[in-house]
């Protein structure tokens, strides 16, 4: 485990997004973070394969989780996909139908979410090294 | 291959605000992901335009854009006009007849003004989207449906959900990329490109007419009067302008809700009337008639489109007839049998014309 896993954090609420980023910083991650799908998307175009795994909320301005979650999944098909919302069932079942490895509903227990990406990081790992590149 | 129904025009998306070009670079990254699109915004703002950018940007420019406007048609016309129908389906359905789904299909399908679509075909419209399948009326056939659904409303649709309007689930499904556009009046940066391209546009279609540009005083005019119909009503005051040929008058003439009478700010109103003589001279009552007409206008790029006389006479006598109604009301205190017998019409036809131009009553 030479190098840090990458993850990209994308919430429109500042507070959260913060949180969020001096955790999995705290815990070993190295972190960026997007204020909506639309700042996330054009980060992705710019470090294209950089990320390891994306943690979406899904209610958002411009491109939301959901659109998000598709656009990643067709462009970028290695990443893992945590989908995470506030605003009942809708969003977290168009999460799923988008394919998102995972949707949890808010508020979201830190160590519980850590525990998760770990989790799709060994698997991903695991299908990679088969067809080992870097 | 040229698809004859793909003439839709394409306008390009005037604009300098900071708003404007950041929905410029959304729909840039958009337009292939044949995600859906929700375009919010008042009326006039260019949600339409929005929606024919995403288009001629995206792959499927060589495939149909159609429109259909969910607030124009009652509710079983518009169902039959989404999905078609079979001969039979109905009385009157005498032959086979499909629908927009079929005719935006691996093209692009705008549903304007979603937020008026009636419940039972919200539902629907959420089975379709969600399934990829429809049928036609009174058909057992299921069709595979390969569209790019973009969708506009003036309505807070979050408003409508709460009211139990508009359905949540619907709601979230087309809300899966969401380009707002504000008002006109709170991106002013973009009425002086706007006006610039409108008079270009305009001008060409009438090489021969005088065009005056507005000089920094107007324009500075043009640019804090608040546009409540937008871009539409911007348009509609530069067409006027064209035929007035004076944009003191013109700018006169735009509505101004109290303290927002800008020419009136600071000077009293004797001042003002002498200051408008001129103008006044200089305005014809023919051209005073026909700017009103162009006032009423709906069409965007030609200046003179809805002027036919068939269309000028309806509208004078949709104009007197209001006028005069209204008039009658008003003198036998809204007892509306009392004015229809003295306007000598039926009942009926009385509070159908009342609905029909609006009349209210006037509150004091
Ligand atoms: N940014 C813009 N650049 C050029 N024309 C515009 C722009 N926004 C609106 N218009 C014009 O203003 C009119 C109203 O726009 P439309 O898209 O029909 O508004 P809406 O659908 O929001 O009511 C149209 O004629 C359109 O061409
Ligand atoms: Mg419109």
């Amino acid at each position: 485990m030479a190098e840090l896993n990458r993850l990209l954090i994308v919430d429109d609420n500042q507070d959260i997004l913060s949180t969020f980023y001096e955790f999995f910083n705290s815990m070993n991650y190295e972190v960026k973070t997007a204020s909506d799908g639309f700042a996330a998307v054009k980060l992705l175009k710019d470090k294209p394969n950089f990320f390891d795994c994306l943690i979406t909320d899904l209610v958002m301005p411009n491109i939301s989780g959901v659109g998000l979650i598709s656009i990643v999944k067709k462009e970028y098909p290695d990443m893992k996909i945590i989908a995470m919302t506030g605003y009942g069932d809708q969003p977290g079942a168009l999460a799923s139908e988008a394919e998102a490895d995972c949707v949890l509903f808010k508020p979201i227990d830190l160590f519980k979410i850590e525990n998760i990406v770990a989790q799709l990081l060994i698997t991903k790992d695991n299908s990679n090294s088969k067809q080992t590149d870097d | 291959m040229i698809n004859i129904k793909n003439k839709t025009k394409s306008i390009p998306l005037i604009g300098v605000s900071k708003s404007i070009l950041k929905i410029k670079e959304l729909i840039h990254h958009v337009s292939d992901t044949c995600l859906n699109v929700l375009i919010t915004g008042e009326t006039g703002v260019g949600k339409e335009v929005v929606a024919q950018n995403l288009y001629t940007e995206s792959a499927r420019v060589s495939q149909n854009f159609v429109k259909i406007n969910c607030a124009a048609l009652p509710e079983t016309l518009l169902e039959s006009e989404l999905y078609g129908y079979e001969k039979g389906a109905f009385t009157g359905a005498h032959r086979n007849r499909s629908g927009k789904f079929q005719m935006a299909d691996k093209g692009v399908l705008f549903l304007d003004e979603i937020g008026d679509m009636p419940l039972a075909l919200q539902s629907k419209m959420l089975h379709v989207l969600q399934s990829g399948e429809f049928s036609p009326l009174g058909s057992e056939q299921e069709f595979k449906t390969d569209v790019w659904v973009i969708a506009a409303t003036n309505h807070n649709l979050e408003q409508s959900m709460a009211k139990k309007t508009f359905r949540e689930d619907l709601f979230y499904r087309l809300n899966i990329i969401k380009i707002e556009i504000p008002p006109l009046r709170k991106r002013k940066e973009d009425i002086p490109p706007l006006i610039e391209y409108y008079l270009k546009i305009y001008r060409s279609e009438y090489p021969n007419n005088r065009v005056e540009k507005p000089n920094s005083d107007i324009v500075s005019k043009l640019v804090n009067y608040p546009w409540p119909g937008n871009v539409r009503q911007l348009q509609n005051c530069i067409k006027k302008q064209m035929i007035m040929q004076s944009w003191e008058k013109t700018f006169n003439d735009l509505p101004k809700e109290n303290g927002q009478d800008s020419t009136i700010v600071g000077t009293d109103k004797n001042a003002m009337e002498i200051q408008e003589l001129p103008d006044k001279k200089a305005v014809n009552s023919t051209t005073q008639i026909i700017s009103e007409f162009v006032d009423l206008s709906t069409s965007s790029d030609k200046l003179f489109e809805d002027i036919s006389l068939k269309k000028i006479k309806k509208m004078a006598a949709d104009k007197v007839e209001k006028e005069v109604i209204f008039f009658v009301l008003e003198k036998v205190g809204w007892n509306r049998s009392r004015a229809s017998k003295i306007l000598k019409v039926s009942y009926k036809t009385l509070l159908y014309k009342i609905s029909e131009f609006n009349i209210h009553p006037h509150i004091e």
